[in-house]
């Protein structure tokens, strides 16, 4: 009996050990950026730490059909003048050292981002339009005039400078800071792993500076929606380059990977039913210097529009990672305007009469120039390469023109980019947040290229205020036509992303959206908390 | 000899101070900050603040003057890409894997090298001396992110006998090694054979053979020990060289070393880190030189530096 009572005791000591352990369940996931400073989105977006966002819970989000979801915020409302907005925050949300999670820890977040050079800061003046944002940055103004309010622990007010209609949509980046713990630690509460705590589905259980990788697990604190589905996760940055990640998931190191050119017959024949692809909203397109020679004649420019063959390109060079571009906005993006999509023809008989308009007939006369891209990884370092000397050829060809190429690191083709120190450029761009605004604000007033055109400016002004969906959609497609017809920049495509998941992995995150693309980790926080593992 | 490592430690210290300059002015002189770059521009006044808070507001020289001041009582400052931490905090923490990994590549890469190139030397247009060659020309040409990629194929994929990358268990240290030791051994192997042909032909070899001495004796004794004198000039400069982190190697392996510093400090114009990983390279060549020297002379007594043979 003895000797049945401890063989009984054993078998449920083991039992007891072993399933704890066969429920835990890890994703090996690639990252993005291979160092990172802040773990802290509201700090820095463009050196922040991997997947910081992923551990703080934004106001809103948007799920793999681009659906937006209150996650922080439980719901909202806006003013009758459109000006304010006031956001009514989840009861019973806390930090993951149990601290009650506030409307002051979001509000502090963007008053700390107004007041201390945040890298994203042009995101809260010309998406968020919030008051006084602008006068705030460049301390012209106390940071207590910035159109943003405490009104209670669950209740933030925000006033916008002129109506921001898709304001909701723009609050999908806004995650709240610990302020308790900022004002313990300063800054320095998101460098170190002791001191980093969370608000959304994920604890950060390591972090590996000299690659940025980390290791997140569930957080037991975390009451919201979307909770995450798998016990942790392993992201390195180095699985980010498919050249690594590939062989890494070959030999099950790694649940999916990216995938290059080269690499998508061989996945697609080994796992056909891993396959997805994803339309990246984002564009490739030629930035022209429209005040100085040859491209400040519009011919000029309207015959490098009509010598594009973007069916070819597509077809060939960049077979399986880009589709043609006609316009600034990716299929599916909101605003996206096939008509005038459909305007961007390769027409080489009409290419040939603009240059011979402009008094370069055949190329006689047209100076040799030099076209700046910006040397990168992801996927932009798959297509604008090849991209660039298609284009070479095809401008030699059909406009009878020299165009040299030339690589640089980004520091410096932003430098040229910005103070025109050359007047051709391959720019490539990808959405901030999910409204057509976002694009057209990259022309707008200056924007990322000085690019100054009164009648587009007004267009896309009156487009960002109007509350009326169709009424700014239809204010945009002017916008669009107005950049189309001054022939501002030539787009050429939209990028592609292949990847390749294990069968092990399932979930809505894993399965394609409505338009059959997969946007994977691109919704971070839909993704991770969206995908199971076997 | 002290009035030779004296005069060798002076000419370290101009060394140093020279390389600051011309990598503070370089580093300086390429396009582009720590804060450009991004795809929509910083305002400005987002930009100067963010430049002052890190002292960059200031002349160049007064810039170069404060962070070589800091050098000299061992502070090398913040890195920019990971604040919170201290750039001697950072590197020591990443130079453990690339020491590791780099240092036993060239340990048991060079021994095994020497051993191929005496194979080679001692089998002189035999098939193993054939071998040898190819072997060693491979090692030297593939270069080593294919090396890398074989590995992970044929190891981890094909074979799954090992993993095919990561840092931790000892078992992901094996092929990232052996990656490593490719270079080392190559190169040993060339510079042993020819060293060891060159030195056989002496006339002493001759000597010793009509003595009588055993062919073993010969070769140990004798021949290995005169064509020690290239291979120590190439062993501590690789051994730094490899053991300071290699980006192909990391990055195939997925190991968190310094060989990505390299590259991201200057990307990200990092000026801090960049400057410290230039100086300590710097220093760590000038005393594998002087290392190298002082060697020399031990082994070979008629080698006397600045004096005469």
């Amino acid at each position: 009996m003895n000797a049945l009572l401890k063989i009984a005791g054993a078998l449920a000591l083991a039992v007891g050990l072993a399933v704890p352990a066969l429920a835990q369940t890890t994703l090996v996931a690639p990252g993005q950026n291979t160092s990172g400073t802040y773990m802290d989105y509201m700090k820095t977006v463009y050196a922040r730490a991997t997947y910081a966002e992923v551990l703080q819970i934004p106001l809103t989000s948007f799920d793999k059909d681009f659906t937006l979801t209150a996650l922080g915020a439980e719901s909202w409302d806006q003013s009758e003048d459109g000006l304010t907005w006031t956001f009514h925050l989840r009861p019973g949300l806390v930090w993951s050292d149990g601290e009650k999670l506030t409307a002051e820890d979001y509000v502090f977040a963007l008053q700390r981002a107004a007041t201390t050079g945040y890298d994203f800061n042009w995101y809260w003046d010309f998406a968020g339009g919030i008051k006084n944002w602008k006068e705030v940055t460049e301390g012209k103004a106390d940071v207590s005039t910035l159109g943003l309010k405490v009104v209670d622990d669950l209740t933030i007010e925000v006033t916008t400078g002129a109506p921001k209609p898709y304001l909701p949509s723009v609050v999908s980046l806004w995650y709240p800071v610990p302020k308790h713990q900022f004002d313990k630690y300063g800054d320095d509460w998101a460098t170190n792993i002791d001191t980093v705590i969370s608000s959304g589905p994920y604890l950060l259980d390591s972090w590996e500076k000299s690659n940025n990788s980390v290791v997140l697990v569930k957080n037991p604190t975390y009451t919201g929606p979307w909770q995450s589905e798998v016990d942790r996760i392993e992201i390195d940055p180095t699985l980010g380059a498919p050249e690594v990640g590939l062989p890494a998931f070959l030999a099950g190191d790694a649940d999916y990977s990216f995938l290059n050119t080269g690499q998508v017959p061989v996945a697609t024949q080994r796992y056909p039913d891993g396959i997805r692809k994803n339309a990246v909203f984002a564009v490739s397109y030629i930035s022209f210097d429209l005040n100085s020679a040859p491209f400040n004649d519009v011919n000029v420019r309207k015959a490098f529009y009509y010598a594009v063959n973007r069916d070819e390109l597509t077809s060939t060079v960049l077979k399986d990672i880009a589709i043609p571009a006609g316009s600034i906005l990716a299929p599916g993006y909101p605003g996206y305007n096939a008509e005038i999509a459909a305007e961007a023809v390769f027409d080489p008989a009409k290419a040939k009469q603009f240059m011979a308009d402009a008094g370069f007939p055949d190329g006689k006369g047209f100076p040799e120039i030099e076209i700046w891209y910006r040397d990168e990884g992801g996927y932009n370092g798959a297509i604008v390469p090849p991209m660039a000397q298609y284009l070479q050829s095809q401008f030699k060809d059909i406009l009878g023109i020299t165009m040299n190429i030339k690589v640089l690191p980004t520091k410096d083709w932003m430098d040229g980019l910005l103070n025109k120190k050359n007047n051709i450029f391959i720019a490539p761009y990808e959405y901030d947040y999910l409204d057509p605004s976002n694009f057209f604000g990259i022309f707008y007033n200056g924007g990322r290229h000085d690019h100054h055109v009164p009648a587009y400016d007004k267009l896309v002004a009156e487009a960002d205020s109007n509350p009326v969906w169709e009424e700014r959609l239809k204010l945009y497609a002017q916008a669009e036509q107005v950049l189309i017809d001054n022939a501002s920049i030539v787009p050429l495509v939209h990028p592609i992303t292949i990847a390749v998941l294990s069968d092990q992995l399932g979930g809505d995150a894993s399965t394609p959206n409505k338009q059959g693309f997969t946007p994977l980790d691109r919704l971070a926080h839909y993704f991770f908390t969206h995908l199971t593992k076997k | 000899m002290i009035m030779f490592i004296l005069r060798r430690l002076i000419s370290i210290a101009v060394t140093f101070i020279v390389v600051s300059i011309i990598i503070f002015m370089m580093m300086h002189a390429i396009p582009g900050g720590p804060f450009d770059g991004n795809d929509m521009p910083l305002s400005d006044a987002v930009r100067a603040k963010l430049m002052a808070r890190l002292g960059l507001d200031q002349p160049l020289h007064v810039q170069y003057l404060n962070y070589m001041w800091g050098v000299l009582h061992f502070d090398f400052g913040v890195p920019y890409q990971s604040p919170g931490d201290t750039i001697i905090g950072l590197l020591s923490r990443a130079w453990v894997p690339s020491l590791v990994l780099g240092g036993a590549g060239v340990l048991i890469g060079a021994p095994l090298g020497v051993l191929l190139g005496m194979a080679a030397a001692l089998n002189r247009n035999t098939w193993i001396d054939y071998l040898a060659s190819t072997f060693a020309t491979l090692g030297l040409t593939i270069p080593v992110f294919v090396i890398s990629l074989m590995l992970i194929l044929v190891f981890a994929v094909w074979l799954n006998w090992l993993p095919a990358s990561g840092w931790g268990k000892p078992e992901r240290w094996i092929l990232p090694i052996i990656a490593y030791a490719a270079i080392p051994l190559a190169t040993y192997a060339r510079y042993t054979r020819s060293a060891m042909l060159d030195t056989l032909n002496r006339p002493f070899v001759t000597v010793l053979r009509a003595k009588g001495l055993s062919e073993r004796r010969i070769i140990f004794q004798h021949v290995l020990r005169n064509s020690a004198i290239p291979l120590v000039t190439v062993f501590l400069p690789m051994f730094i060289g490899t053991a300071t982190g290699s980006i192909f190697v990391e990055a195939m392996f997925r190991v968190p070393g310094l060989g990505a510093y390299f590259v991201s400090s200057i990307e990200k114009r990092d000026y801090p880190l960049e400057m410290a990983l230039m100086l300590m390279i710097t220093m760590m060549y000038c005393l594998a030189y002087l290392f190298s020297d002082i060697v020399y002379a031990l082994l070979n007594p008629r080698i006397r530096a600045g004096g005469k043979p």
